[in-house]
């Protein structure tokens, strides 16, 4: 078991989260925004981060520099619509990057895939 | 005193004067106009005014000085008649000649006439004529045309000719044009070739009748040391005219005209003639040479006017695109996260219902729609991917057998056969490699998906005029040139051809980087979808593959 934190701003998609992967077996939070996020960080122990890029009014992009440069231990799976931020720098400092789905047969194996690596 | 003449008779009768002829029968009568025209001339008329002298006969001494002067006025007169009607002759040729050059605007139509003019018995009556043009661009002056026999057999051929049929001169300039004009071209094409005079030799003397602007008849050529030798040994002449074409100060070129044949002197009123006739020459070579220009820059507009207007479809049509694209892409976005958790829960619900429960059936048709219309988005979402290319340097075989071996189970399982046959020594592509294999592998989707009974898909790649070329062909009934414009354009599919939006986003992202998309039917069956990348040169020459 993992602890995870879903940083969404979608309550339905931190739902939907929580739920598959609580199902998966892990133990989830959740934040809706970055600075909920950090809150969050800094009060407790994750051992992933699953970060939608796109948070109303901010980036996740800067919260994953932000996570990057303080937290470098802690791994990221970035989420999102826009398959084009695969080509953005910024992205390529995340362990992992799935597009969102309906179907999260991605999501799942990609955050086994990284806990594993970490030897979790 | 016996006077013999009939100069101091008022009237003479009928065969009274020797010198009035039929026709001339008022002289009779007419005292003044028969001593001013018959007497004064007369024999008996000197005889009289000898005797008149020998006699002392005061008018004997007064009326020879006045017979003289009248002579020598009639004389000048006549003279002057003469030279009156050869102007009058020369200027009706040359209005006439004018006339015909004022309306010609083709540069062969004019040479023509100026050539025929300078050379026909009717005009000029030289025997031969070279034109030479100044090239400004090169700064030459080169021979263009000569007109004229070559030797005396030839010119007694063309005599012959003119004598048998009595020509105008618009007549011979017509004919010339018509049925001479090339092979007179060709016949002094050996002597013209030896006409090419740089525009800056200031010495040479067809350049220096230019920089003068007047006439310059050469005589004992041969032996003139100021004479260009070459020119001279290939004209053959020891005598001949240069006569500048001057037009508003420009440097149009100049004639040379000779009397290779009949050796006749050349007169400086052929001299002055020619050069009169020079400038209208000028004049009508330059407006037949910018006429010529005129069109073909009226030519270049036209075609600019046309392929503007096409830039400017192609431009509206990009910008209702783009706009669609915009339009498109926001939607997407805002529906792409309600649609993923409906789909999501579905599937959650699905998860946790018991086989047997009725509610099932209902959740996996929510899951599956909401998954397909992930599918639309995401080709949507590419459309948008689009505007942002990753260009590098990739192997085009290797993209389209790795996007082939990705597709491999879906084929199988829909019973496609797929072929490749890919060029061995292929150029590399400079293409954004996530784009065209997108478009590879949605040109083998929609294909599989109008083959519910299986088919063939065969998978090309050669290289033709610079362009690395994919061919996709598939089997089946081919598509009617609607179904492929419907296709080809976003939200203009048919609805047997599902979404359709793959194809039309396929055809824009390769379009708009410059690639070429194409679905065509050929004539042995079947639909064949071409993209045609551009071969990276630079990398062909220097460089690694990305990725190869």
């Amino acid at each position: 078991m993992a602890r995870l934190l879903v940083v969404d701003d979608e309550s339905g998609i931190r739902l939907l989260y929580s739920q598959e992967l609580a199902d998966e077996g892990h133990e989830v939070a959740t934040a809706a925004t970055a600075a909920e996020a950090v809150e969050r960080i800094k009060e407790s122990e994750f051992d992933l981060i699953v970060l939608d890029i796109k948070l109303k009014n901010e980036s996740g992009l800067d919260l994953l520099q932000k996570i990057v440069k303080e937290r470098h231990n802690l791994p990221v799976i970035l989420c999102t619509a826009f398959s084009c931020f695969k080509d953005d720098f910024s992205a390529w400092l995340a362990d992992g990057y799935v597009v969102k789905s309906s179907d999260l047969t991605e999501l799942k194996e990609e955050v086994k895939r990284v806990l594993a690596k970490k030897g979790k | 005193m016996d006077l013999v003449c009939c100069w101091h008779k008022e009237v003479v009768e009928p065969g009274g004067c020797p010198n009035i002829g039929e026709g001339e029968e008022v002289l009779y009568t007419s005292y003044q106009r028969r001593v001013l025209e018959k007497c004064i001339d007369c024999p008996n008329f000197r005889n009289d005014i000898l005797k008149l002298q020998e006699t002392g006969h005061p008018l004997g001494a007064v009326v020879p000085f006045l017979v003289g002067e009248v002579q020598e006025q009639r004389g000048r007169l006549q003279s002057m008649g003469s030279f009156l009607d050869s102007r009058d002759r020369e200027i009706k040729f040359l209005h006439e000649i004018s006339l015909v050059l004022q309306t010609s605007v083709d540069l062969d139509e004019v040479l023509s006439v100026v050539m025929t003019a300078i050379t026909a018995g009717k005009g000029f009556g030289m025997n031969r004529a070279f034109l030479l043009l100044a090239d400004k661009e090169r700064k030459l002056l080169r021979g263009y045309l000569g007109v004229g026999p070559r030797d005396y057999g030839e010119a007694w051929g063309i005599w012959q000719e003119i004598q048998q049929g009595d020509f105008t001169l618009k007549e011979m300039a017509k004919d010339f044009y018509q049925t001479k004009l090339t092979s007179e071209k060709q016949k002094f094409h050996d002597i013209l070739e030896r006409m090419t005079i740089p525009l800056a030799d200031q010495n040479h003397v067809l350049v220096r009748s230019l920089r003068e602007k007047r006439p310059i008849l050469v005589e004992n050529a041969f032996h003139n040391p100021d004479c260009d030798h070459s020119l001279v040994q290939a004209l053959g002449v020891d005598t001949f005219l240069i006569t500048p074409l001057i037009s508003r100060n420009r440097r149009i070129g100049v004639i040379i005209s000779d009397n290779c044949i009949t050796h006749k002197q050349i007169t400086p009123q052929d001299v002055q003639s020619l050069e009169t006739f020079a400038f209208s020459v000028a004049f009508a070579i330059e407006r037949a040479s910018l006429y010529e220009r005129l069109q073909e820059e009226l030519l270049k507009v036209t075609a600019a006017n046309v392929k503007l207007k096409e830039q400017q479809e192609l431009i509206v049509k990009m910008e209702r695109m783009a706009l669609v694209g915009k339009i498109t892409s926001s939607i997407a976005h805002s529906i792409r996260n309600p649609l993923m958790i409906i789909g999501g829960f579905a599937r959650t619900l699905l998860r946790g219902a018991a086989q047997d429960d009725p509610k099932r059936e209902y959740l996996e048709s929510i899951g599956q729609e909401a998954r397909q219309l992930e599918e639309v988005l995401e080709d949507i979402l590419n459309y948008s991917d689009s505007l942002y290319p990753t260009l590098d340097t990739w192997d085009v075989n290797q993209l389209v057998s790795s996007v082939c071996r990705e597709l491999n189970g879906r084929l199988q399982e829909r019973r496609v056969a797929c072929r490749l046959r890919l060029e061995a020594s292929l150029p590399p592509a400079r293409i954004d490699y996530k784009q065209v294999a997108y478009c590879v592998r949605t040109i083998v989707n929609t294909a599989m998906e109008r083959m519910p009974e299986g088919g063939e898909i065969r998978a090309e790649t050669l290289r033709e005029n610079g362009w690395i070329v994919v061919e996709v062909w598939v089997s089946g009934v081919p598509l009617s040139p609607e179904s492929i414009e419907a296709m080809t354009t976003p939200f203009g599919s048919t609805e047997e051809l599902g979404s359709g939006l793959g194809v039309a986003i396929c055809k824009t992202i390769m379009e708009k980087h410059g690639n070429i998309f194409e679905v065509s039917t050929p004539a042995g069956g079947g639909t064949r979808y071409i993209i045609k990348l551009p071969v990276n040169r630079e990398e062909t020459q220097h460089g690694t593959i990305a990725g190869g």
